[in-house]
């Protein structure tokens, strides 16, 4: 074996070796690579993307790291902040963060920093070189971040803007030495880490679905005994829900547990309460460590069991009591002010029979805050990054808790039509690509246009085809099936929802769930006898149900729905179009109409 | 050319919500284009029902409509603001499609909007395969043979005609929605009545099928005097048969000889040319045969793309705030580049480095879906890197996809150690190695490295894969460099004191990373 020298160290460097391949093929760790290319002077010099090849001064700092000589980068002397983008989109992790990012620049370069911005998307407004006062071209590594805040010694950076990605990167840049701007990462990890989070919320009386975590299949089953049944399980550190799945019952459990992880002392399973038939709301707020501000509360449509991203959301919750909000607020405040909040926070909770439960917080920019901003006309992110450099909510002269004017629409889009095969069914795991947008002043107009927005046309007559699980078999079935025979529709339904129905006295005709015989209803489907389906399958069993209607709807181009809540808002949605009320109305007229209240 | 001062609004329409093949490439246009007319004094009125955009920020317009991006509610708002113009290019197929829609239906005629940034007959000319085929011959350049049908048996005769395997490609579809690359009669008619039911006009395109030939694109500009930059050309590095979207992309072009790329430059001229183009940007894609060069034109996009985002960001030419500059009259020498102040627009961007653009995929959320890669794009995000080297670049984007892998290999992620592989291992992992490389997948670029690893050649790998040799070249480069490094080790694994700390401010130590 040869000893390592600066050349061998320099060449692997230019191959693009980062350090923790380095410190892999040389046994040992991250560290000690980088205290070596310290000790040989092996570092980074930044270079710059002119559009000429140096032949030009360049006016703009947009640049990226290399292993030569001549660093092409001026550090100025101003007072700095470095803002982390989010990287490259993911299911979960898009087009919100970097409008976050997008907004500390701005609000920063309004309180006099200098602005550098680190992202590796190409796709993005963050990598515009003109929206920040400096661009570096980067991986979101520890090791290309420290190699900047090496270099611009800023006062702080960050990192809670981006989505996950950088939010990872915060324990580590700090401790390197690096601050990080707004709530600190020990708070930060008080809302992640689940027996602290916990803790916290007894202490403060918040009310918590029970929950456990299991390191065997039998331990799981205890767990989920002890706390009945639904119970939630997943993966401990996901994201985006993944594997995580709703079962019923010990054999589901068990299923589960064989088919979709490997549990261990090392990889454990979390087994939560499933709130069946709760209602979930999001709220988002900035908070200075003093006052808390209410940016929205967001009402899910879907219920409990749907990834927050994929549920539809109204802003200015519909038909909920005052109670309900001014709890869901107040918790928000608690929980802001406790894990001593500098900036944004999302809280997720739920609320059944009358009880508010606080599900989730997330202490930092959350994908709902570009709606809510937009909704409520008040720039959440913005005023967040004045709070992280320092500024309090007085200062900014910000109205604490608005009251929304309008109701305001986020509907989900998903990817279905790229891959035929794919479920079609929502669930907690979350597969949205985007979401649209709708605000208007009825509740009717702002579900119709969030759904044509979205891609899905809404039929004014003809055919509606209900299938329900027998969860579904209750009154809000028999509104909506009551609504669309007002509206004029036929009912299509299957057997057992079709003698509920007849049982409650709504007309309907049974069809043929797809292995009873023929016509079924996907032959209704391809013949173009049904125009809107309500589809709510539960359990194994309608499974191959399920891929042959949710299959046969995409290539007709029918709209699905598959919550009896979204089925409801739909009634008021096709009664709205029916009425040709449509009108448009621009952003900045509902804004005027917001502040001169 | 000075600026217009015919037009005072000027509507632009964003790209609606993130889907695959349209994300926020265009909130990065829309936002630009948004800034730019507004600082040329215009009235801006945007449509778009994305929320998460910057460009839907009160601030960025006059006007601000987040209605759905239909011809309807476009409608809708024309009728109310009576913008003069229409720039329907910054919001991707979206836009294009529901401007089309709105001057066919008369509606911009009954209001007196102009579309600028691009015709309708140039969009038309681009758009509409059989016209476009028809402009390419006219100039002299090949397309693939390709015929439009409208019913299963139209295709079948096609087939008769050409062979398999084909490609179809369903019209007016984003990212090539039910589109695929067949190779039997069978799965033909299955899959041309997907494509057909998932077109909006109930057409599809059934192409001779160029799969293994090699991929390129030019990002062209032209304005009103008639003068055309080419601002980056972008080489895939998955050859033909692989979505743009999904495949591993680089700039500059590497591959090329230079009688190749000044061929193709020529013949983008023509192509902006012939279609009409006057006023804006466009992407042009290309498909060369490894074997003889023999070169063909793909399609033709006639506004801002992902592409034209990628190529930005990649030479610093932001082609979008140019675009909507020329769209208002502007011509490219009066535009000064806002890097170097001193260099016109029209000056061509040179680069002295190379960029890696990798695609990132989610299927592990969509259970049983067909990973493999082909004409319909499935990735949903990007990540995009420089270096001053091909490999460097390449390990930068592989890092910064950040699913966990910090290079190409050697992290402590691969699937095997070549080292503690006895010669059966070796033989059932090569076997397994070369079934997968024979699909595109998704991260087939670490079974390259594998497949070198156990002694493939590039010759052989070319073979199946159809990468270019010069890509396969830097990939066993890395892995050679890989094995010259573990001929090395660290001089001593403690360090003493006064080894150079961080440079990081307050920082004396260096604790354990991540």
């Amino acid at each position: 074996m040869k000893a390592i020298t600066r050349d061998i160290l320099l060449k692997a460097k230019q191959f693009g070796f980062s350090d923790r391949q380095l410190a892999r093929l040389w046994k040992t760790d991250e560290a000690s690579i980088r205290r070596l290319r310290h000790e040989r002077d092996v570092l980074p010099v930044f270079k710059t993307v002119d559009t000429c090849a140096a032949e030009f001064e360049a006016n703009t700092p947009y640049h990226y790291s290399t292993y030569e000589i001549d660093s092409e980068v001026t550090i100025t002397s101003r007072k700095k902040v470095i803002i982390l983008g989010g990287g490259p989109n993911r299911i979960g992790q898009g087009i919100e963060f970097d409008y976050c990012c997008v907004h500390g620049v701005f609000a920063l370069e309004e309180e006099g920093y200098e602005t550098i911005m680190i992202n590796c998307n190409p796709e993005t407004v963050s990598t515009d070189y003109d929206q920040t006062d400096k661009l570096y071209f980067e991986p979101l590594t520890l090791e290309h971040v420290l190699d900047i805040c090496e270099i611009e010694k800023p006062e702080g950076v960050i990192v809670s803007f981006g989505g996950q990605t950088p939010l990872k990167l915060a324990k580590s840049l700090e401790a390197n030495g690096v601050k990080i701007l707004g709530t600190s990462p020990d708070n930060i990890d008080v809302a992640e880490d689940r027996k602290r989070f916990g803790d916290l919320l007894k202490k403060l009386h918040v009310p918590h679905p029970k929950d456990g975590t299991a390191t065997s299949l039998d331990e799981a089953k205890t767990i989920a005994a002890s706390i009945g049944y639904p119970v939630l399980v997943r993966p401990s550190y996901v994201l985006g829900g993944r594997a995580m799945e709703i079962v019923y019952n010990p054999e589901a459990l068990v299923g589960y547990m064989k088919a979709a992880v490997n549990v261990s002392p090392d990889h454990p399973i979390l087994v939560d309460k499933f709130l069946e038939d709760a209602k979930e709301f999001d709220v988002d707020a900035v908070c200075d460590g003093t006052d808390v501000l209410i940016g929205g509360v967001l009402q899910h449509i879907e219920e409990a069991g749907i990834h927050s991203g994929d549920s539809a959301c109204v802003l200015m919750p519909q038909a909920e009591s005052v109670q309900v909000i001014e709890q869901l607020k107040d918790f928000t405040r608690k929980l802001a002010l406790a894990l001593d909040v500098r900036g944004l926070i999302n809280v997720q909770c739920a609320e059944k029979n009358g009880i508010v439960y606080v599900l989730e917080v997330n202490p930092r920019a959350s994908r709902t805050v570009p709606f809510v901003s937009k909704a409520m006309g008040v720039p959440l992110a913005k005023i967040a990054a004045k709070v992280m450099v320092g500024r309090t909510l007085k200062e900014l002269g910000v109205p604490l808790d608005q009251a929304p004017k309008q109701i305001a629409v986020k509907e989900p889009v998903f990817p279905f039509g790229k891959f035929p095969k794919a479920k079609v069914f929502l669930g907690p795991e979350m597969r949205s690509t985007g979401e649209v947008m709708s605000i208007a002043d009825t509740f009717g107009e702002a579900i119709a246009k969030a759904f044509i927005g979205a891609g899905g046309n809404l039929p004014v007559r003809g055919s509606v085809f209900i299938s329900v699980n027998n969860n579904d078999k209750n009154y809000d079935l028999i509104e909506v099936a009551k609504g669309f025979r007002l509206l004029g529709f036929t009912i299509v339904a299957t057997g057992g929802t079709s003698a509920f129905l007849k049982e409650h006295n709504i007309e309907n005709t049974k069809v043929f769930k797809v292995n009873e015989g023929t016509p079924s209803v996907v032959d209704f489907i391809k013949r173009g006898d049904i125009h809107l389906l309500i589809n709510t399958p539960l359990g194994e069993v309608s499974r191959f149900d399920e891929l042959a209607i949710g299959s046969a709807a995409l290539e007709a181009k029918l709209p699905i729905i598959t919550t009896i809540s979204a089925a409801a808002a739909a009634v008021k949605g096709i009664q709205w179009i029916r009425d040709q009320k449509s009108g448009v109305k621009s952003l900045q007229e509902y804004h005027l109409e917001v502040s001169s209240q | 050319m000075p600026k217009r001062t015919d037009l005072h609004s000027i509507l632009i329409i964003g790209a609606g919500p993130i889907v695959i093949g349209q994300a926020c490439e265009f909130d990065y246009s829309g936002t630009q284009a948004c800034k730019v007319l507004r600082e040329e004094g215009y009235r801006v009125i945007l449509v778009n029902s994305n929320p998460a955009t910057i460009m839907t920020d009160p601030e960025f317009a006059d006007r601000t409509y987040i209605e759905p991006i239909t011809p309807y509610f476009v409608g809708k708002i024309i009728e109310r603001e009576r913008p003069d113009a229409l720039l329907p290019t910054m919001g991707g197929q979206t836009a294009l499609n529901t401007a089309v829609a709105l001057a066919e239906d008369g509606v911009l005629d009954t209001y007196g909007v102009e579309l600028i940034g691009a015709k309708l007959e140039a969009i038309k000319k681009a758009e509409n395969r059989e016209l476009f085929q028809k402009t390419m011959r006219e100039i002299g350049l090949e397309t693939p043979r390709g015929n439009f049908v409208r019913s299963v048996d139209e295709a079948a005769a096609f087939a008769e005609k050409v062979g398999f395997p084909i490609i179809i490609r369903p019209s007016f579809t984003l990212g090539g929605t039910g589109g695929g690359t067949v190779f039997s009669a069978e799965e033909y008619h299955a899959k041309v009545g997907h494509a057909l039911a998932a077109s909006p006009i109930h057409e599809t395109l059934v192409e001779e099928s160029v799969i293994g030939w090699k991929e390129f694109e030019l990002e062209v500009m032209r304005d009103l005097k008639d003068n055309v930059v080419i601002i980056c050309s972008i080489e895939n590095v998955d050859p033909m048969g692989v979505h743009t979207g999904d495949s591993i992309t680089v700039a500059p072009a590497q591959t090329l000889t230079d009688k190749e790329y000044q061929f193709m430059r020529d013949a983008a001229k023509r192509i902006i040319r012939a279609i009409g183009v006057e006023t804006g940007g466009s992407n042009i894609q290309f498909a060369v045969n490894p074997d003889d060069g023999r070169m063909l034109i793909i399609e033709m996009n006639p506004r801002v793309s992902r592409s034209s985002a990628l190529a930005s960001k990649a030479t610093g030419f932001p082609i979008a705030k140019i675009a909507a500059k020329l769209s208002v009259g502007y011509t490219l020498d009066e535009i000064p580049n806002d890097i170097t102040k001193k260099t016109p627009a029209s000056f061509e961007p040179t680069i002295d480095y190379c960029v890696v653009k990798i695609p990132r995929w989610d299927f592990e959320k969509f259970k049983g879906v067909d990973d493999t890669l082909g004409v319909q794009m499935k990735s949903v995000g990007e990540a995009m890197a420089f270096g001053r080297t091909f490999k460097e670049a390449l390990q930068k984007a592989l890092r910064s996809l950040e699913q966990g892998r910090y290079g190409l290999g050697a992290d402590g992620k691969d699937e095997f150690e070549i080292a503690l592989l006895d010669d059966e291992s070796k033989r059932r992992w090569r076997e397994r190695v070369v079934n997968r490389l024979r699909q595109p997948k998704a991260d087939n670029i670490f079974y390259l490295r594998y497949a070198i690893q156990l002694g493939m050649t590039v010759d052989e790998l070319f073979e199946i894969t159809k990468i270019d040799r010069w890509f396969l070249y830097n990939v066993q480069q890395i892995v050679e460099m890989e094995e010259e490094l573990k001929e090395y080790e660290l001089p001593s694994q403690k360090y003493p004191e006064g080894i150079p700390s961080a440079k990081i401010q307050g920082s004396k130590t260096f604790p354990d990373m991540e």
